[in-house]
């Protein structure tokens, strides 16, 4: 009972498209039938977009500024003014502490799933770190680190490190004895093991680690930027709100809609090309 | 015996742990490695604790943070459950969302805090609006899936028997997504913590994350108060997702789903 600490099930989060591959097996779609697709998923944002446009068109109040003024904003501020600098500053941050994170999560959890004693040793700790708001940490962090990048990074990093490090190990821990006896039978050595079996078997619950991850980081990059620091987004919408420049707020809030737009469809990318064999076998097996 | 024995072995690691690890943390800071004004001492650390905790100031704050996490779950569970289900029961009507829930879904909450903030100032508002906002994205579609995942069987005998209306929503819709929707909860619950405890420390509303940051603010001699703080948080976390996986056990144990989990604990929950 003590070793439960991999019983924190994300791995059973889905996302929009998983309910539609589950529910309507792919065949190969003709072209009309992609275009009704696409038009079916694109007609209510679209909706959407020019209701906001056309009610907000007219707007007076200090809050809701009209939706061409936004965009105008932001294209002058980011697309050809010098704000720039803080969307790259506020990349390098995230792209930092999510790839030194998630490296100490797979690392760890791999770790935690080979030495049993470990495992029980730091299971209570893992998981108060787990359930810790990381967010509460950052005064702490500003007070070991100062108020430069590191911090930043460092905050990030620990954030990431968790879902990822409890995914990777409750993966491993699935994996079918069978797998470990046939591998011993071919003799396979413990590293070939390693790579061609435990990571490969753990890999579909890695990447779901990997995308709770993902979250935790843009939400710890944004909060980061917030307090005591001098660049990034998170920066630069805080020092709009305080100045009452609610146009710039809403033009950060669109750029930062952009870059998590962006970086969820580009973990999507690679998940599905990496895990190809993955998802093959599974809509083999629900058809 | 000897199981006997492999038992309070099981239960002698954790605490063994968290010895050693107050014990590492007293010697670190005690020794110098870390100075006081980077890490307090643990004495330190649990003394002010004690002061925080036995006062009502510290549970005020507690308070305070609890407040903002109940209301903002409690409006975004019923409006995932009613518009989720609603959703879903329509293959075009979820189709047509399913953009809208994604892009959502992609913005870091945190986001929109200095325009909420603008717009409510730094009240309890503020702090469940933004709760709210950002764990309906995520929990609404649990939902939907949920409600998907219903085996096609049981909604052809409820239609059978003439069950419809509101009462097949209340008697067969719910159950069936239950499971899924709990799971959905307890990560919610979750977020929510970490949510409201931003919001307090940077839009200045009441609560832990406020007394975080206050402590902070006040220099070295208040770094014990701001761990006080920070272990609370913690605590209080630990007692929500541990209150939500207990009362997901004990409410679902009829589900397939759960009975899965308690015949074969080695079989992932999948």
């Amino acid at each position: 009972m003590s070793d439960t600490i991999a019983r924190v099930p994300q791995q059973i989060e889905p996302n929009t498209e998983q309910i539609l591959t589950r529910t309507t097996p792919r065949r190969r779609a003709s072209a009309g039938a992609l275009l009704r697709e696409l038009v079916v998923s694109l007609w209510l944002p679209v909706v959407l977009f020019a209701l906001w446009w056309f009610v907000s068109s007219t707007s007076t109040s200090p809050f809701f500024p009209p939706l061409s003024r936004i965009l105008e904003q932001w294209w002058s501020e980011f697309i050809i003014g010098d704000s720039v600098h803080h969307v790259f500053s506020s990349l390098q941050n995230f792209a930092l502490g999510y790839v030194l994170g998630a490296l100490i999560g797979i690392i760890g959890g791999t770790l935690l799933w080979r030495y049993r004693f470990l495992r029980q040793g730091t299971n209570p700790i893992v998981y108060f770190l787990y359930v810790l708001p990381a967010p509460a940490l950052l005064p702490a962090m500003i007070a070991l680190f100062g108020i430069g990048q590191t911090r930043q990074v460092a905050l990030i990093a620990f954030g990431a490190v968790w879902p990822t490090l409890l995914n990777t190990l409750d993966g491993m821990r699935g994996i079918d004895q069978v797998k470990f006896d046939t591998a011993k039978a071919m003799r396979l050595g413990p590293t070939r093991t390693l790579f061609s079996l435990v990571f490969r078997g753990a890999s579909p619950q890695i990447a779901a680690g990997l995308r709770a991850s993902l979250q935790v980081a843009l939400i710890l990059m944004v909060v980061t930027e917030m307090v005591a620091a001098k660049e990034g987004i998170g920066y630069f919408i805080l020092q709009a709100q305080i100045v009452f420049s609610s146009v710039k707020v809403w033009a950060g809030i669109i750029m930062l809609v952009i870059i998590g737009t962006l970086l969820n469809y580009l973990f999507v990318f690679i998940e599905h090309r990496v895990l190809s064999w993955y998802y093959r076998s599974r809509a083999l097996g629900n058809s | 015996m000897n199981a006997l024995r492999r038992r309070s072995l099981d239960l002698l690691w954790p605490v063994l742990a968290i010895v050693v690890a107050l014990g590492l943390w007293q010697l670190l800071t005690a020794s110098g490695f870390f100075r006081p004004d980077q890490f307090p001492t643990m004495s330190a650390t649990m003394v002010a604790f004690t002061d925080e905790f036995t006062s009502a100031k510290g549970w005020l704050s507690v308070w305070a943070t609890l407040q903002g996490w109940f209301l903002g779950l409690l409006i975004a569970s019923v409006l995932a459950l009613v518009i989720g289900s609603a959703l879903a029961f329509n293959s075009f009507a979820f189709r047509s969302a399913a953009s809208v829930i994604e892009l959502f879904k992609a913005i870091p909450a945190i986001a929109i805090l200095p325009l909420v903030t603008l717009v409510l100032g730094s009240t309890l508002d503020m702090k469940v609006f933004l709760v709210a906002f950002g764990i309906f994205w995520p929990l609404i579609i649990q939902v939907i899936y949920g409600v998907r995942s219903m085996d096609p069987t049981v909604l052809d005998t409820a239609k059978a028997l003439g069950v419809h209306g509101a009462r097949r929503f209340l008697v067969v819709t719910i159950p069936s997504a239950a499971p899924y929707v709990a799971t959905g909860l307890r990560i919610a619950s979750a977020s929510a913590l970490i949510l409201a405890v931003v919001a307090e420390m940077i839009a200045g509303a009441d609560g832990i994350g406020r007394q975080i940051l206050m402590a902070q603010n006040g220099g070295m001699t208040s770094y014990p108060r701001m761990y006080a703080y920070i272990l609370m948080s913690g605590a209080l976390g630990l007692t929500l997702t541990g209150a939500f996986f207990l009362i997901e056990r004990k409410a679902m144990h009829w589900h397939e789903s759960q009975r899965n989990i308690t015949s074969n604990e080695e079989k992932p929950a999948r």
